[in-house]
């Protein structure tokens, strides 16, 4: 914490009551300031818990999705599962936002399929099918984790930025106002006690020369 | 240093600004966005903020359709900073209130409705989109 004092022009009345007023001011900003600082710490922390999740996922999709594309490529021909996957929807697309969280803009991406509903050929099997499916989860995985594991970084840039701030108001600045207003009262009653003394000694002086 | 401590402080005050620049400029009933492929409204900044389609749903489920006219999004939690001991947000919305205590499961609730840190992170997980935080500072 420091112990500094600001410098001031001169120690005057008006000076202290306009120290008094920034203290006030810089006591608000860090409560405002700790209140996001809060926010956006739950938020980060819940969010790196969603990516480690996530990212658990997505590998293990993988691995179960290419298992199962290896076993559906043993039985049917390579163009006909192409044609499927190409054919499965009606409709696939990635809509790409942003959201605001506390003041920090993070982006939204939204995976967004509708299925053909239509039969389709003979070379269409049960293995097939799951493979299909199961990548669709893959795909929807890993676009929730691309939106994550970015948020995470622009959160985390944020947090840093606003931990900076607030630990100049709570260590440097509020102190610094504090012992100024300190240094002031103590200069006040000190110059208070002067004219006292210097009052009594002008009495005694009048009261000697009666 | 006098100089220095002005920049410092002219530079703080400025965070203020920044806070609440994302706050949207107009708010859409939920019975509106719902519509729409791709729901989002315009903020301060010139911005966009998208709602997620499922939890716009989602919201449209919990409420029904007499409610979804009066939910207006998103539904703006107030960071009460004039209360020094925790972090504290509240709602003063009657509708996004009785969504909010139907994702909470609470049965009893008054307006203006207190949401504290713990609770956010089930709004969070559910809604998180059509949440907005706005940072309310008492001037007295």
């Amino acid at each position: 914490m420091s112990q500094q004092i600001l410098r001031i022009a001169r120690p005057t009345k008006i000076e202290l009551i306009r120290l008094r007023r920034r203290l006030r001011i810089a006591k608000r900003l860090h409560k405002v300031l700790k209140d996001r600082l809060i926010i956006l710490t739950q938020e980060l922390i819940s969010l790196i818990r969603d990516a480690i999740e996530l990212r658990e996922e997505v590998n293990e999709y993988v691995g179960k999705c290419y298992d199962s594309l290896i076993k559906v490529l043993m039985i049917s021909r390579f163009e006909d599962v192409l044609s499927y996957a190409n054919s499965r929807f009606l409709r696939s697309e990635v809509v790409i936002g942003s959201r605001v969280v506390a003041g920090t803009r993070v982006p939204l991406i939204d995976l967004r399929r509708e299925l053909r509903k239509t039969e389709f050929g003979s070379f269409v099997n049960t293995s097939l099918i799951m493979s299909s499916e199961c990548f669709d989860e893959l795909l929807s995985r890993v676009a929730r984790l691309a939106e994550v594991e970015e948020s995470v970084i622009k959160l985390g840039n944020e947090v840093a930025r606003v931990k900076r701030r607030v630990n100049a108001l709570e260590n440097i600045l509020i102190p610094r106002i504090e012992n100024t207003i300190k240094f002031l009262e103590m200069k006040f009653e000190e110059r208070e006690r002067e004219d006292k003394m210097r009052l009594k000694k002008v009495k005694e002086l009048l009261a000697r020369r009666k | 240093m006098d100089l220095h401590n002005e920049v410092i402080e002219r530079y703080l005050r400025d965070e203020l600004r920044v806070v609440n620049k994302s706050l949207p400029i107009k708010r859409r009933p939920l019975n509106e966005l719902i519509k729409e492929d791709t729901p989002y409204v315009l903020t301060r900044d010139g911005g966009i903020h998208v709602f997620r389609k499922s939890e716009i749903m989602l919201a449209y489920e919990l409420l029904g359709d007499e409610l979804a006219s009066k939910l207006y999004l998103p539904i703006i939690l107030e960071v009460r900073t004039d209360i020094e001991s925790s972090t504290v947000l509240v709602v003063n919305d009657e509708v996004a209130a009785e969504l909010i205590a139907k994702i909470l499961g609470v049965n009893d609730y008054s307006l203006p409705m207190y949401i504290y840190p713990i609770q956010l992170k089930v709004l969070r997980r559910r809604i998180g989109t059509l949440i907005h935080y706005a940072f309310t500072i008492k001037l007295t």
